[in-house]
């Protein structure tokens, strides 16, 4: 938190940066900034600017960097590990006024978007030339592109078509100096640069640069889709079936897995669906070419089957395909209901280690006396355990975050890794260690530093040695 | 019965969130279980109209509801930006419908306004509050509104309450009901009407149209004399007076021996629909027609094209799915949903009053396709009167620069004054 003395100055200074955009300094128009969709950690900001072009947030960035002013950049704010916010006070930049759809090149499959574009705002302009473009994070109606570009975002769709990174052709970005740099472009490649300094770029959270605009590989529109709903009694069935789909060269593009915990929330709640509460839910589905989707129907529901699943049941048509994927649609939702907060882990792990993990989460949940339920993307491993608890009761919150740790540990043990597509924030910073070792670290810490020595930009984001240093 | 609608396929049903003689204001405001309620996942943001506006996290449903617990909980103190942000609300519930974690955001907000007002932090326009004191007396609010009804049915009246009509300036909606129903003796399901304040002394040919539709359709209807205003608009303003209204209409309503009570203004059926909860199920009369079945109209031209714009109170507030495709169809028009139909269009029930150039530009933004929209001649239709004065506002104010007619769905039905 700045002096008031130092606040005064920065307000002025950031008016002067900007004429048709806002700087927000009151206290009550800042306690609208302090979270995202962590939201039971708070960081008060000094100034939040909304910027109403990239000239504006030229300035800004221009004025952060004289002034000596953490700065961090934010797009919807509904990131699940504490990213868009000011951790170290300073300023926050909102990018909602840069939302502009530039181009779409049905010929060419890419389109150019500026920063705070919405998926779904991009997806319903998509939809006009028949192509779309694949990453589908649950947040997709309200979540920005600059945001999943910075945390490379994925979705449940990624176990098929692959996580944001695969469809970045190029992006243009602001460095701490006010210096605009373009990496790639429609074509893709390198630009100007001798390195692929876009792939830096991306997943960077906000470490290295401003995003504002980004030149995106989109794909025909499926012409068909089908979607497959099966409940197994236990994990062994409902693996056997992972595997089994994971193999099968109708190549389901999504592989979604409830455990019984998160079916039975489902099933005593008003959003009942009729699925047997003990049972682990399956969700899978194909897309393609009519001819060759129909195609391979049965072999999918003969693979559910064979692994052990008594009510399979599938469609191609949207509003039944709705109703299947009511119960995962649902859960997200009645745990905010249930529950005063919760926190979703994003661990990935070997497929192999599934039912360890599962068990590790159920034991070490049940021991602390804390809800947890399990909703994840199965194909690529991807586990989401929710922890339901009330950060207003003493020792929850310290309780969840032990589990974490613990389950961090363990799913770094047998291979696996700590995020799959939430990005690492200031949530999962202080697992880091867990991964990399001091050496690498030192190297890691070597790559934001060279954009901006002193951890101006997002600092305490990824690693807690970002700390600024005025 | 699952009904196919302009917007889905949910069944339109009245939500009551209240027990018959029991205010909302009985849940705190500071509740902190209901403030708590929000996750902070920020599914609300896009469906803000306020928020779109201004790209303002704090002018979102998710900012004001961190100031108001913030503040609730002692971490920020009283500021004058928290009564701006709560008072650029719309309360048009569009994130009641977005919100995976049920947050009753409406009624939160409904406490903290009243809360506001009585406590002087918010202070409604003299003029609205002359109105809202107006619409507790339905007898001279109806004699005083005289003289708009004569206008209004000789086309003399501008301004903003100039959607052409022509509104019976003498014979009220309950007169007429008693008189069709022994011209036509219907049989069919029997039905009591709301009439409204505004609806009647204004609009009152809407009100008439509803009961010539109904009666048509073999539905008896039936007007109480001694029903009052909802309520609704002295819930919007934040100011007394709205309980009484609701014990009036419990009075007038709650004992009825009939199959509905109906409402031909999403506004006011949902807020009767709270009122008159656990009594009477109130439905929205163009809901009720869905099902009942409607008797289709016959047009000789088929250039004319309908847009339908469906109004939050009706989607958001009642939670129905929109207006049913059997009742549209029925009018004989062509029509289509207008672009963004579940947006607000800026009326808010008295906002566009209180904040008019949030308003306009949220019109602005949402009328601007009828520049270009096909047609001959272009009605823009929904089914609830602020609605139609706002949409009507794009033409006195110079948004579309083309002629459109507004008009309420239940007015392309009507079979004429001659029925």
């Amino acid at each position: 938190m700045q002096p008031s003395g130092n606040r005064v100055h920065l307000e002025t200074t950031l008016r002067n940066c900007v004429s048709r955009g806002r700087v927000l300094t009151s206290p009550a128009q800042l306690a609208g900034y302090d979270t995202d969709g962590l939201g039971y950690k708070e960081y008060r900001p000094d100034a939040v600017v909304i910027p109403a072009d990239t000239d504006e947030l030229i300035r800004v960035l221009q004025s952060a960097r004289q002034l000596g002013v953490p700065l961090c950049f934010r797009g919807a704010g509904t990131s699940l590990s504490g990213g868009p916010v000011a951790a170290q006070g300073g300023i926050i930049v909102h990018t909602s006024a840069l939302r502009a759809i530039r181009k779409i090149s049905p010929e060419g499959f890419w389109c150019e978007v500026e920063c705070g574009v919405t998926l779904n705002q991009l997806d319903e302009a998509l939809k006009q030339h028949s192509v779309f473009y694949p990453p589908d994070p649950s947040s997709g109606p309200v979540c920005t592109i600059g945001g999943n570009v910075a945390t490379n975002a994925g979705g449940a769709h990624c176990f098929r078509y692959g996580v944001t990174s695969n469809y970045v052709l190029g992006l243009e970005v602001i460095l701490l100096d006010g210096s605009v740099h373009r990496f790639g472009g429609p074509a893709g490649g390198r630009g100007r640069w001798r390195e692929d300094w876009k792939r830096f770029m991306i997943g960077s959270e906000g470490t290295l640069g401003a995003f504002t605009r980004f030149w995106l590989r989109v794909l025909p529109r499926p012409e068909k889709v089908w979607t497959f709903r099966a409940t197994f009694p236990d994990l062994i069935t409902a693996e056997k079936a992972i595997h089994g789909l994971v193999a099968d060269a109708s190549y389901p593009v999504a592989i979604e897995l409830m455990d019984p915990r998160c079916v039975a929330m489902v099933e005593n709640s008003p959003m009942a669906v009729g699925l047997p509460v003990d049972s682990f839910m399956l969700l899978t589905e194909i897309e393609g070419p009519a001819a060759l989707v129909d195609a391979r129907v049965e072999s999918v529901a003969e693979i559910l089957r064979n692994a052990g699943s008594r009510d399979v049941v599938y469609s191609d048509e949207a509003i039944l395909r709705g109703k299947l994927w009511k119960a995962r649609k649902v859960a997200g939702g009645l745990m905010g209901q249930l529950s005063a907060d919760f926190v979703v882990q994003d661990a990935v792990i070997p497929k192999r280690a599934l039912a360890e993990l599962l068990q590790l989460v159920y034991d070490e949940a049940d021991a602390a006396g804390i809800r947890a339920v399990n909703v994840f993307h199965a194909g690529d491993g991807n586990l989401h355990p929710n922890f339901l608890f009330d950060s207003r009761k003493p020792g929850e919150l310290e309780k969840v975050e032990l589990i974490g740790k613990r389950l961090m540990q363990r799913v770094v043990e047998v291979g696996g890794t700590l995020s799959g597509e939430h990005g690492i924030g200031n949530d999962k910073a202080a697992y880091m260690p867990l991964v990399f070792g001091p050496d690498t670290t030192r190297l890691q810490l070597a790559i934001p530093a060279v954009f901006n020595p002193r951890h101006q930009l997002n600092p305490l984001k990824v690693f807690t040695e970002r700390r600024f240093t005025p | 019965m699952d009904l196919n609608t302009a917007e889905g396929s949910r069944t339109a049903v009245n939500t009551t969130s209240s027990k018959p003689g029991q205010h909302e204001k009985s849940a705190s405001p500071a509740d902190s279980d209901l403030l708590t309620s929000c996750v902070h996942c920020g599914f609300c943001l896009e469906v803000c109209p306020t928020y779109k506006l201004t790209g303002d996290e704090n002018n979102s449903p998710r900012g004001r509801l961190r100031l108001w617990r913030e503040e609730a909980e002692g971490r920020l103190e009283q500021d004058p930006w928290t009564d701006f942000y709560t008072s650029e609300c719309v309360g048009c519930l569009a994130c009641e419908s977005a919100c995976p974690a049920n947050v009753p955001y409406g009624k939160i907000f409904e406490n903290i306004r009243h809360q506001h007002v009585a406590s002087g932090r918010y202070s409604p326009s003299l003029m609205l509050r002359m109105a809202a004191k107006a619409a507790t007396y339905p007898l001279l609010m109806n004699l005083a509104m005289l003289p708009v009804r004569m206008l209004r049915r000789r086309g003399w009246l501008r301004g903003t309450m100039s959607v052409p009509g022509r509104p019976a300036s003498i014979q009220s909606t309950a007169s007429l009901a008693r008189q069709l129903m022994q011209r036509h003796r219907p049989s069919g399901p029997r039905v009591a009407l709301l009439t409204g304040c505004l609806m009647e002394s204004v609009f009152r040919e809407i009100n008439a149209a509803t009961v010539r539709v109904l009666i048509e359709n073999n539905v008896q209807v039936i007007v109480p004399d001694d029903q009052t205003c909802c309520g609704a608009f002295q819930e919007h303003c934040g100011l007394e007076g709205a309980e009484q209204l609701q014990e009036a209409n419990r009075k007038a309503f709650g004992k009825l021996q009939v199959d509905a009570v109906l409402s031909n203004s999403s506004g006011c059926g949902y807020a009767l629909g709270r009122a008159l909860s656990g009594s009477q199920t109130v439905r929205d009369v163009l809901t009720f027609l869905g099902e009942h079945g409607i008797i289709p109209r016959k047009r000789d031209s088929n250039k004319a094209q309908v847009y339908v714009d469906l109004p939050c109170h009706l989607v958001h507030g009642q939670k129905a799915a929109g207006i049913p495709t059997n009742v549209l169809d029925a009018t004989g028009y062509r029509w289509q949903l207008a672009p963004a139909a579940r947006d607000c269009c800026g009326s808010g029930g008295t906002y566009q009053m209180e904040k008019p150039e949030n308003a306009r530009e949220i019109l602005a933004r949402k009328s601007a396709f009828l520049n270009d929209a096909e047609g001959d001649p272009v009605i823009l239709a929904t089914s609830n009167h602020v609605c139609m004065m706002q949409w009507h506002s794009a033409l006195t104010h110079s948004l579309v620069r083309r002629p459109f007619q507004v008009k309420h769905v239940i007015q392309l039905l009507d079979p004429g004054e001659d029925f």
